[in-house]
């Protein structure tokens, strides 16, 4: 016995779950369920373990620093960044005309 | 007896007589020991109705009976260890009564006693490593007024700098685990938890486990401190001892 104080109390749910569901001694015993077929731990289990390669795959991309981007707000960011491309190519096809090229402030602007 | 089964936390050296007196486990059950004089396991009397196979799947469903039985299986375990050395068995590890349980502890294979042998005199420490503060601030920036193949070029840059990020983030929990783990005798890389999980202000980019001598756990905790006052507040989070988790299967990699 250390003179520690024990740290149970203070664990995270995600520390404990983490250990008790994924690592620890596999024993067979009379009464089987398979923990990752659970449906709830399966969704759970991804949270906990999402790995930085993996983050982008599942949408979380978090070296983006944008935690209130939702989904929809990143099609609306996809569409935004589709027209500024469409914007750019008019512009130097504008500009092999030799016309002036034209900006509005709302094509610079970032989505919201 | 045919409603109640065998419910099993952890396989330990013997403990002594009336060490877990008072202790409990799962739905608040009593915890004994089933000891057949070499081994002892730590186990629960339950009932069939909440930890049958399918009143278990269902319960397994729900997270608040999950977080509980999950902690309570944890302090059983934590029990354990601060009697002797605990080799912690997975959550709903259940024999249909102590007789299975009693054969399971006599066919346990070499190379879990070995696991076993391996643990003795160490424990478990949790490290968890989160991305500096600093650093990807770019995008912001992009309120100024540019043209649309301007603002395309800025785009590729930004892309290109989130790269470097990620990987010099991967780089240096690298380099962090290899140097920890030269103050322990065993060392795991668990995932790293989802920001959305730990609620941390950053991205979590080391998630591990160190299995570390009793005797130099100080001199892993000074290193530890050493990392902490590097990297500043909230960059790492230690915890500890836990019962050795991590370190109970084979590694497989």
């Amino acid at each position: 016995m250390t003179g520690l104080p024990s740290p149970a109390e203070s664990a995270s749910l995600a520390d404990v779950l983490e250990r008790v569901l994924d690592k620890g001694l596999v024993i067979a015993g009379d009464i089987r369920v398979n923990l990752l077929d659970i449906e709830l731990l399966t969704i759970k289990i991804r949270l906990l373990v999402a790995s930085v390669d993996k983050a982008r795959e599942m949408g979380i991309d978090w070296w983006e620093h944008d935690p209130t981007l939702s989904v929809g707000q990143r099609d609306l960011a996809e569409e935004n960044q589709a027209l500024r491309s469409r914007v750019a190519e008019l512009e130097s096809a504008s500009h092999e005309n030799g016309q002036q090229p034209k900006s509005s402030p709302q094509e610079s602007r970032r989505s919201q | 007896m045919i409603d109640t089964a065998t419910y099993l936390y952890a396989i330990t050296r013997p403990v002594p007589p009336n060490a877990l007196d008072g202790l409990r486990g799962v739905a608040d059950a009593p915890v004994r020991t089933i000891d057949d004089g070499e081994l002892a396991c730590l186990v629960s009397t339950v009932d069939l109705a909440e930890f049958g196979e399918g009143a278990l799947r269902a319960n397994l469903e729900d997270l608040g009976w999950l977080e509980r039985t999950a902690r309570q299986h944890d302090a059983v375990v934590r029990a354990g260890m601060r009697l002797t050395t605990t080799l912690p068995l997975r959550l709903a590890t259940i024999c249909s009564d102590d007789a299975s349980a009693r054969d399971r502890l006599h066919r346990l294979d070499r190379v879990t006693l070995d696991t076993l042998a391996a643990l003795d005199g160490r424990e478990e420490w949790g490290l968890k490593l989160f991305a500096p503060a600093d650093g990807a601030a770019a995008p912001e920036v992009l309120a100024t007024a540019l043209s649309g193949a301007a603002y395309l070029r800025r785009r590729r840059a930004d892309l290109e700098q989130r790269d470097h990020a990620a990987e010099r983030a991967i780089e240096d929990a690298d380099a962090m685990f290899r140097r920890l783990a030269g103050h322990a005798v065993d060392a795991r890389r668990h995932r790293p938890q989802d920001q959305r999980l730990t609620g941390a202000a950053q991205p979590m980019v080391l998630n591990a486990a160190f299995l570390v001598e009793r005797e130099r756990v100080d001199e892993f905790r000074d290193a530890v401190d050493e990392v902490g006052r590097e990297r500043g507040e909230g960059a790492v989070v230690l915890t500890g001892p836990w019962p050795p988790y991590s370190f109970a299967a084979v590694d497989a990699s």
